[in-house]
């Protein structure tokens, strides 16, 4: 094995190239569209939903006749499986399985940490420029990380509750009130065990609930300063728990075993990340047309999801040309379309013309959100595994 | 001729086995794993209860399906046993912890048969937090997993001769049905169900899908926190992940040891057992009868619950049946992986079953423990770590996205699984046969061609119908090694499931039953003795 490249070695590769480092600055987004032309784009996204599914394969369908890219969905349990892949083919000097990745979070910390992502080019998108980054400054945060035009965004994310409104009609809207359903209500409410997603996201909402010094999420934390500041939140759970399901010694291990046990009949109201989820599943018929959307009154934890393209990827040009088709107005209006997939965009309504703009009008429908609350950013990524380790100490055995 | 008959399953098998393994070692061996591992404060909670679960279920299906043999066998009902053993052992293990669940759950079946009420009672019947659940799913899952190894044994030509004369003997000595089964059958059988018994300790104290139904989560069985671990994107995260590997192997191999040492320390007693006087003692039909019917009917539940789970988008409680039917799950059914899987199922069953009888056929028996041993652990080790060391083998070699890269990664699995079911009743052949076939001036390949491989058909059939079930239910290293090039119906079904639709779940989780169980009817049916 002489060929031996490191990640580094192999990035520093590219870089000596001066083919693909000179090139990269003038090419023209002409020039790139030409030289996508032909190219096949491996696109690894999980692949959970029917109705993602669709959206992909609608997706490719349109690349193939208005760019000539043949793009092929790589259907993901978890997109950590990608990542995975993506750092041994690159330490053994491989060209890329994937050439796209629907990515955010701590796959994308880990893979920006090691290098295995290719850019900057996000910000050199065409369609970047209809992107609301100052309304939604988390196109360009993820999970407190600055993107540094490493990953495109897709679409938007915010944590929000929805129950049947003929068993629930007035939903708690902060994490007090929820407190006190539970104890009306005893063993109907539940969320997934973290470190799954959602149950992360739960536990970030009753901390941005109940910490006292709210300047402190953003910024990288120690575990002096998270034990004192994470009080309150542990109080809190402390009081929940006793009234969850199980008496909150047990805990689903997803959220969609949380929306199956609601839609049984189990609980009382379910949890999720897409703000038109409920709606989508009234109009797949998992929920009844009774069902009911909200988001906590003082704002919830929101975020951005984002494709991103590995760094050995050999179809880099289509793999960008694909970001962009995907942050078309038209793309965009089809994804949020809650009778397709119901995925929030990520664009400025105001950034469009109005026959673009009213690609959007899709009807309210059950299950909506009735008043859309403010976006709590993600906190700081070193929350995260302090988080995870201290509730697992509590609650995990 | 020796050599050349070890090379197939040597160069296929566990060579690429072997290094895969090795491949895992470097992040195994790190410290700061090792310490996180050891920090965990669900380690050794989890470890016990993955023991516990593995143990307590083996033991019960080993006494249900010892029951159902020696009540059944030999009367009206054994080849309806046999097909019932079929059509359970082709659920896959998911798909039935769905359908057992939903049975037992507050919400599920029994419930609203017995309790009814608006909303559904606070039972703990799915993941309580002993385990029971999960014991109980995967203690009936493995009876018909049993049973098959058992009428592979009991079906032999040779063995049955055997068995018959025996038992013949035994009765004119004075011993009734039930104390000749036990002094005459028992003891070849149970020494032939021993590397199926250790496969089903095994899967039981590793399995990840079922215990993720069923099981508890507070702390979750280790394989569960395992399986967290090495999902993640952390490559620390991910060696924490191999280092609770290594313990759980440990652990594992610790107890067989155990269990063979006491094994070996009650031969005396077993010894006094098996050669005192005749006792009265009748076949226990009724008993078996009324278990085997329990067995059947919660086999058939759960099927049936699954076929209207995949009917019905919402199904709340306490409606008996699903208010609308809807068939759109199985619209997502789409039949070109299908093929794919067919075409590596049977390329991958007919070289394991070949190689494999070919190592038998030309190494000496002492060999089989370190392949059985290899066969083991490849079967114990979770797939996620196993696969990421394949994946790390194959890449470099320009294997991955490749056909047979694809067909390695289903082939390590399948050997492994043919190996230790056929090495039993393979082993056990009464070379008497062979011998007098030769002395009737057969040669070696026609005395092998046209006694041996008649006689060993039914063990022969039922080890390729395994290694088939096994081969359509690859997932973890086939997705891996795929990288994308290549789609196969579980992984259209397990990455459909990722996102917890039930409707969904359950049509690809009855799609994926349907070919291992045309396998295991035709085995069954083909393998039925032509002499009686």
């Amino acid at each position: 094995m002489h060929l031996k490249l490191t990640r580094r070695s192999f990035a520093g590769l590219l870089g000596l190239t001066p083919f693909l480092s000179t090139a990269r600055a003038e090419e023209s987004w002409a020039d790139i569209e030409a030289k996508a032309r032909g190219q096949t784009v491996y696109f690894n996204a999980w692949a959970g939903s029917p109705q993602v599914n669709a959206y992909i394969a609608w997706v490719a369908d349109e690349l193939n006749t208005r760019y000539g890219i043949a793009l092929t969905h790589v259907k993901l349990t978890d997109t950590a499986e990608a990542v995975r892949r993506v750092r041994d083919e690159v330490r053994a000097g491989k060209d890329g399985s994937a050439d796209l990745i629907w990515i955010n979070g701590e796959n994308f910390h880990v893979m920006k940490e090691e290098q295995l992502l290719f850019g900057p080019f996000t910000e050199d998108l065409p369609n970047f420029a209809l992107v609301d980054i100052d309304g939604k400054p988390t196109t360009r945060v993820d999970f407190a990380e600055g993107t540094e035009g490493l990953e495109s965004p897709w679409g938007m994310a915010q944590l929000t509750f929805f129950a049947d409104g003929a068993k629930l009609d007035t939903p708690p809207m902060s994490m007090m009130e929820l407190l006190d359903l539970a104890k009306e209500e005893p063993g109907r409410i539940i969320y997934p065990a973290p470190p799954d997603f959602h149950g992360n996201t739960f536990i970030k909402q009753a901390l941005a609930e109940t910490i006292e010094d709210r300047t402190l999420l953003p910024v990288s934390i120690d575990k002096a300063i998270f034990t004192e500041a994470s009080k309150p939140l542990f109080e809190y759970l402390d009081q929940l728990h006793p009234s969850l399901w199980r008496e909150g010694k047990q805990f689903p291990q997803s959220q969609a075993q949380v929306t199956q046990m609601l839609a049984d009949g189990e609980l009382l109201m379910g949890l999720t990340f897409n703000p038109n989820e409920p709606a989508n599943l009234v109009m797949a018929g998992t929920l009844p047309d009774t069902t009911i959307a909200w988001q906590n009154r003082d704002g919830s934890i929101g975020n951005t999801h984002f494709v991103a393209i590995p760094i050995n990827s050999t179809s880099t040009a289509a793999a960008q040309v694909t970001a962009n088709f995907l942050l078309s107005p038209e793309a965009q209006a089809r994804k949020a379309d809650l009778k397709l997939w119901g995925d929030p965009t990520v664009l400025d309504m105001d950034k469009l013309n109005p026959s673009q703009r009213a690609l959007f009008n899709h009807a309210k429908v059950a299950g909506s959100v009735k008043k859309p609350a403010r976006t709590i950013p993600e906190p700081h990524g070193s929350w995260v595994p302090l988080l995870e380790a201290a509730w697992l100490e509590r609650y995990g055995a | 001729m020796n050599r050349l008959g070890a090379a197939p399953l040597a160069l296929l098998w566990a060579l690429p086995l072997l290094l895969s393994l090795a491949m895992l070692l470097p992040a195994a061996s790190d410290g700061a794993a090792w310490h996180m591992a050891l920090a965990h404060p669900q380690l050794w909670p989890a470890l016990a209860l993955s023991l516990a679960t593995g143990a307590v279920s083996t033991l019960i299906a080993l006494a249900i399906s010892l029951l159902l043999i020696g009540g059944l066998s030999r009367s009206a009902m054994w080849n309806r046993l046999q097909a019932v053993a079929a059509t359970g052992l082709a659920i896959p293990h998911l798909a039935f912890a769905i359908g057992f669940g939903f049975l037992i759950m507050p919400s599920g079946l029994i419930a609203r048969l017995f309790v009814g009420g608006d909303a559904p009672p606070y039972w703990v019947s799915v993941q309580d937090p002993w385990g029971v659940a999960l014991t109980l799913a995967l203690a009936l899952k493995e009876v018909p997993f049993l049973l098959t190894a058992g009428f592979a044994v009991l079906s032999r030509g040779d063995a049955a001769a055997r068995l018959r004369a025996e038992a013949r003997t035994a009765a004119s000595l004075g011993h009734a049905p039930g104390s000749a089964f036990l002094r005459v059958v028992l003891p070849p059988l149970m020494k032939e169900l021993r590397w199926p018994l250790v496969i089903v300790f095994v899967y039981g104290a590793t399995v990840v899908d079922m215990a993720l139904v069923l099981g508890p989560t507070q702390p979750p069985t280790l394989a569960v926190v395992i399986w967290h671990a090495l999902n993640n994107a952390e490559p620390m995260t991910n060696g924490m992940g191999l280092v609770m590997t290594l313990l759980l192997t440990g652990a594992l191999a610790i107890v067989l040891a155990a269990v063979a040492l006491l094994k070996r320390a009650g031969r005396n007693a077993t010894h006094r057992m098996l050669t005192a006087g005749p006792s009265l003692l009748q076949r226990p039909r009724a008993t078996a009868l009324v278990i085997g019917l329990a067995v059947t009917a919660m086999l058939a539940l759960a099927l049936l619950v699954l076929v209207l789970l995949s009917l019905a988008p919402r199904w709340p409680y306490p409606a008996l049946l699903p208010a609308a039917v809807d068939a759109s799950a199985w619209m997502a059914v789409s039949p070109a992986p299908l093929w794919l899987s067919l075409l590596l199922a049977l390329a991958a069953t007919a070289v394991a079953v070949a190689s494999t009888v070919l190592w038998f056929e030309t190494q000496d028996r002492n060999r089989d423990r370190w392949v059985i041993g290899l066969a083991l652990v490849a079967l114990a080790l979770p797939q996620l770590a196993s696969a990421g060391g394949q994946y790390r083998l194959l890449l470099p070699l320009g294997l991955t996205g490749t056909l047979f890269g694809l067909f390695l990664a289903h082939l390590t699995p399948v050997a492994a699984y043919v190996l230790i079911v056929l090495a039993g009743p393979y082993r056990a052949f009464d070379g008497r046969y062979i011998a007098a076939a030769r002395a009737l001036a057969a040669s070696q390949l026609s005395a092998w061609a046209r006694v041996k491989l008649p006689l060993l058909k039914a063990p022969l059939l039922i080890a390729a119908a395994i290694g088939f079930a096994v081969s359509i239910a690859q997932f973890v290293p086939a997705q891996l090694i795929a990288a994308g090039r290549f789609s196969t119906l579980p992984m259209e079904a397990v990455t459909l499931a990722s996102g917890g639709n039930r409707p969904l779940t359950a049509a690809f989780a009855l799609a994926l039953t349907v070919p291992p169980l045309v396998a295991f009817l035709a085995a069954a049916l083909l393998g039925r003795p032509r002499w009686r």
